[in-house]
């Protein structure tokens, strides 16, 4: 016991020798452990030394100083309780004035978590003083880091202090109105924060005041700070009092010059929608939201097109097909493909709503517009919502144009597009039935898609040929063995022909697959004698993939065929003359034989 | 110790796994990891001899995602034969990860896998662009780099498949005619400033023919006549090599007796390249996968849930 506690001493000591080294790495390691050495000090000690000291360090590297300023807000427990804990403010104060914005803010974050450990008696004393000295801070990063600690101030200041929060109240006022951009800046940002601590007399009157006048600010980058506080002190007031006060602002800001300013309106409106309800959402902000719908700007458009189904469920159909859906249109032959993308993902969210006549009116025409889109990614969004679609009216309206869409995606140049054509398949037969997609129809459409899933076995990308053998599962799990054995197995295993291993490999994996999916009797008339050929492939890889193959396809047969047929097989391959070979017919086999002795 | 026993083999695939998955090593397993591989790899010849069919990826710099990516596509180690042609490390933000992936990898499948020394497998070469500080910021000291550039002193310089295609990092050498040539040079050591290992790893191909002075202050230049020389001489039908940035991944030149092949896609993160590897079936056909760098998901979701902040 004794000698582990010099070691442990002699550790801290290391430490704290360590902070003091040139080295930044080993200061930044010291720094990290600054709770080790806390608590090896003793409370006492950390409040006269180790804190003092950091005190002092205030010139080190950015890099330290966000460090130390992390740290300090895990030193609350250290320093001997709640009366104490104040003695922590003075290096935060510090360092909630330096240049470098990360470490203030950093600093910022750990005074306001001391704040909230903090005794009323200690916030009077300590934390309001800190405050009002950084507020009137000569440099304005004092003054920024202030907007951020004011809320936590006053929400620990008793309210028998009145004069002290009036004062509060006053400060924080101030800061609104500073000199500093950056300083209002900050105070815009906080400002929510501030009101949910506040009287409700006082956000009604004074924080409502300092709010309108940062509404108008001359600074675009302050005034879109203020759009995030009208949602929060739309929560905050009463429901007339929002009509009155920020329904007018929002539709402001939504006419706002700065596009910058309309962009975070476009990205705020449905939340505050939500909070003043449908009635008043449609009478007084959905002509705002259809502006939004055809701003100039396409960052705009794009931020407002991704909200479209929200808006259309709150605001209902009958006002969505006045208002929204003419506009809806438009944005489908938008000239920026990021609008049109931003549209194919929510747009087919709007049938529900709307219902079925509606839907067949007006948004098929849009639909099948978007599935003819030049841009992949406009495409695909569509099909990979067609569910919800379906739902209302059936995919047969869409069925014309689906195919050509499918069909040219699962041909796309990008792997990632191809991808999710495929994986989506599934999906979409399941829907549907072979019918639709698999038998042959007229002009031997369905033929085609059939092809198109063979075809992905060769694709030249390893992922999308995975992909297309877990597809091909997935398929004669949907629509049966017999399906499979007919239109699937017997191209599958013309392609063992192909003279590159990672397609045959390919192959094996899908032999395998399959195995499962079409049952023991097929799998063994079918599958089995083809695995076995390709035990004698010449490239080794093959060999192995076989080797791997048959132990999971042994899961699915009975024991009597998994030691007639699948044993031998793995143990003429433990024979091979390639080590990863003999390997995984090893492994294989210790799986037959689990499942034998199970 | 050379090659891992059967029982060793769960303790790397958990290696791999962990680092598919984009997690760091403990630092004792990176230890491991180098010492293993010093013995597997130090017993190979300066020209590893490689069977068809195989994929031969060039430089990937520290590009994980990039790596990953190269696998999504070419297919993952084992199931795919890969040669790696050097320049695991720098530039690129993830080194470690890179350089500990491949080396495990080719630990773990020796038969599979091979790796060569490209001209950034070397102490002086790393200080400068970014393994070294790398190392130094994930594991906090020194002892990681030294790990690695120790072993990549024992890394083979060049591979030779089916005695068919010559793959060197760089390039040829006016010290070197033959492949036994290569073969006989003692090469556990640090890259030199001049001589023949410098030159494998830092030379280039030229349009001018002969030797020329390399821009790059090591190695030489050298043309389609020296290239025509050393493939005749050597029975070989091409050079295979990596060493240099070109725009489609890959690039067949001196008459398709050399073919550069660079598989770190938008290098350094702004290049605006494509990627590719080369995939030799089991005829000796080649064939060029091109690729993109991978997506950044979670970057570009938190940056489209920013407001776009161009002129803040």
């Amino acid at each position: 016991m004794a000698s582990d506690n010099s070691e442990d001493l002699f550790s801290v000591a290391m430490l704290i020798d360590e902070l003091k080294n040139e080295n930044v790495q080993l200061r930044l390691n010291s720094i990290r452990r600054l709770t080790t050495i806390a608590s090896a000090l003793g409370a006492e000690r950390t409040r006269s030394e180790l804190v003092p000291f950091l005190t002092d360090s205030n010139d080190d590297e950015d890099e330290c100083l966000l460090a130390i300023a992390e740290e300090m807000g895990n030193l609350i427990s250290k320093v001997g309780g709640p009366e104490h804990v104040h003695c922590l403010l003075a290096p935060l104060e510090n360092l909630s004035t330096v240049e470098e914005t990360v470490v203030r803010e950093k600093a910022v974050e750990s005074a306001c978590k001391v704040g909230a450990a903090m005794t009323s008696e200690g916030i009077t004393a300590h934390f309001v003083p800190a405050v009002q000295r950084l507020a009137s801070g000569d440099w304005f990063t004092a003054r920024i880091s202030a907007c951020g600690m004011v809320a936590v101030a006053y929400e620990g200041c008793p309210a028998s202090e009145a004069e002290t929060r009036s004062q509060l109240r006053m400060t924080y006022s101030k800061l609104c109105a500073d000199e500093t951009p950056m300083v209002r800046r900050a105070a815009a940002q906080h400002l929510g924060k501030f009101a949910a601590v506040c009287e409700p007399e006082n956000v009604k009157g004074e924080i409502m005041q300092l709010f309108q006048q940062l509404v108008q600010d001359e600074q675009d980058s302050v005034r879109l700070l203020a759009v995030e506080d009208c949602a929060a002190l739309g929560k905050l007031l009463p429901r007339e009092e929002c009509v009155a006060e920020i329904v007018p602002t929002v539709k402001k800001f939504a006419a706002d010059k700065s596009w910058r300013v309309r962009y975070m309106v476009a990205q705020q409106l449905y939340s505050l929608c939500e909070s003043v309800g449908a009635d008043l959402a449609r009478t007084e902000l959905l002509q705002s939201y259809e502006q939004l719908l055809m701003d100039n700007e396409a960052e705009v458009r794009i931020a407002s097109a991704g909200n479209v189904a929200a808006f259309v469920q709150l605001v209902g159909a009958a006002a969505a097909g006045a208002k929204i859906v003419p506009r809806v249109k438009d944005l489908a032959t938008d000239q920026s493909q990021h609008v049109r993308a931003a549209l194919a993902s929510c747009i087919m969210g709007l049938a529900p709503t709307m219902g079925k006549d509606q839907t067949i009116d007006q948004l098929l025409p849009v639909f099948l517009t978007l599935l003819k889109d030049e841009f992949p990614d406009v495409r695909l969004n569509i099909i990979s919502k067609l569910d919800q679609v379906n739902q209302v009216i059936g995919v047969d309206l869409l069925s014309q144009e689906l195919l050509p869409a499918i069909k040219d995606l699962a041909e796309d140049i990008h792997w990632r597009v191809r991808l999710a054509i495929i994986e989506y398949i599934p999906l979409l037969a399941s829907q549907m039935g072979t019918a639709f997609l698999f038998q042959k129809g007229e002009g031997d459409k369905g033929g085609e898609l059939n092809a198109l899933c063979l075809q992905w076995l060769g694709d030249r990308v390893h992922s999308i040929r995975e992909a297309a053998a877990v597809n091909l599962q997935k398929l004669t799990e949907v629509f049966g063995a017999e399906w499979a054995c007919a239109n699937i197995l017997p191209r599958v295993m013309e392609l063992m022909s192909n003279n590159h291993y990672l397609y045959r490999t390919t192959v094996v994996r899908a032999m395998t697959l399959l195995a499962s999916a079409v049952g023991q009797e097929v799998a063994m008339r079918d599958i089995m004698p083809a695995l076995k050929e390709a035990t004698k492939d010449k490239v080794p890889n093959v060999r192995f993939a076989v080797a791997k193959a048959l132990g999971e396809v042994a899961a699915a047969l009975d024991p009597s065929v998994v030691e007639g047929e699948i044993k031998p097989a793995l143990l003429e391959l433990q024979q091979d003359q390639d080590v990863d070979v003999r390997f995984y017919a090893g492994q294989s086999l210790q799986l037959c034989d689990a499942k034998l002795s199970a | 110790m050379g090659k891992l026993d059967v029982e060793e083999y769960g303790t790397y695939d958990s290696m791999v796994a962990t680092l598919l998955e984009h997690k760091f090593l403990p630092e004792k397993e990176v230890l491991q990891l180098c010492e293993r591989a010093r013995s597997l790899i130090s017993e190979e010849s300066n020209v590893h001899s490689v069977r068809a069919p195989v994929t031969v990826v060039g430089d990937i710099h520290g590009q994980f995602h990039d790596l990953l990516e190269m696998f999504k596509l070419g297919g993952y180690a084992p199931d795919t034969n890969y040669l790696f042609l050097g320049d695991y490390v720098d530039r690129g933000y993830y080194s470690v990860e890179t350089v500990t992936l491949v080396v495990a990898l080719k630990v773990r499948y020796p038969d599979r896998v091979t790796i060569i020394r490209g001209n950034h497998e070397s102490r002086q070469i790393t200080q400068v662009y970014g393994f070294y500080d790398e190392c130094m910021r994930k594991y906090g000291h020194a002892g990681i780099w030294k790990a690695f550039t120790d072993l990549f002193d024992y890394m083979p310089l060049t591979a030779v498949i089916e005695n068919q295609i010559f793959c060197p990092h760089g390039g040829l050498s006016p010290s070197i005619d033959s492949l036994e040539d290569v073969r006989k040079i003692d090469r556990f050591q640090e890259v030199p400033h001049e001589g023949p290992v410098c030159d494998l790893v830092w030379s280039d191909p030229d349009d001018r023919t002969g030797w020329g002075m390399s821009p790059r202050g090591a190695g030489y230049t050298f043309g389609q006549d020296i290239t025509e020389q050393f493939n005749h001489a050597n029975g070989l039908k091409m050079i295979a090599r990596a060493h240099q940035l070109v725009m489609e991944g890959y690039l067949p030149t001196h008459d398709n007796g050399l073919v550069t092949i660079f598989s770190a896609p938008n290098y350094c993160y702004r290049c605006g390249n494509q990627a590719a590897i080369m995939e030799v079936s089991e005829t000796m056909d080649t064939e060029f996968l091109q690729f993109d760098p991978a997506p950044r998901r979670g970057e570009e979701q938190s940056a489209a849930k920013r407001c776009p902040d161009y002129f803040l």
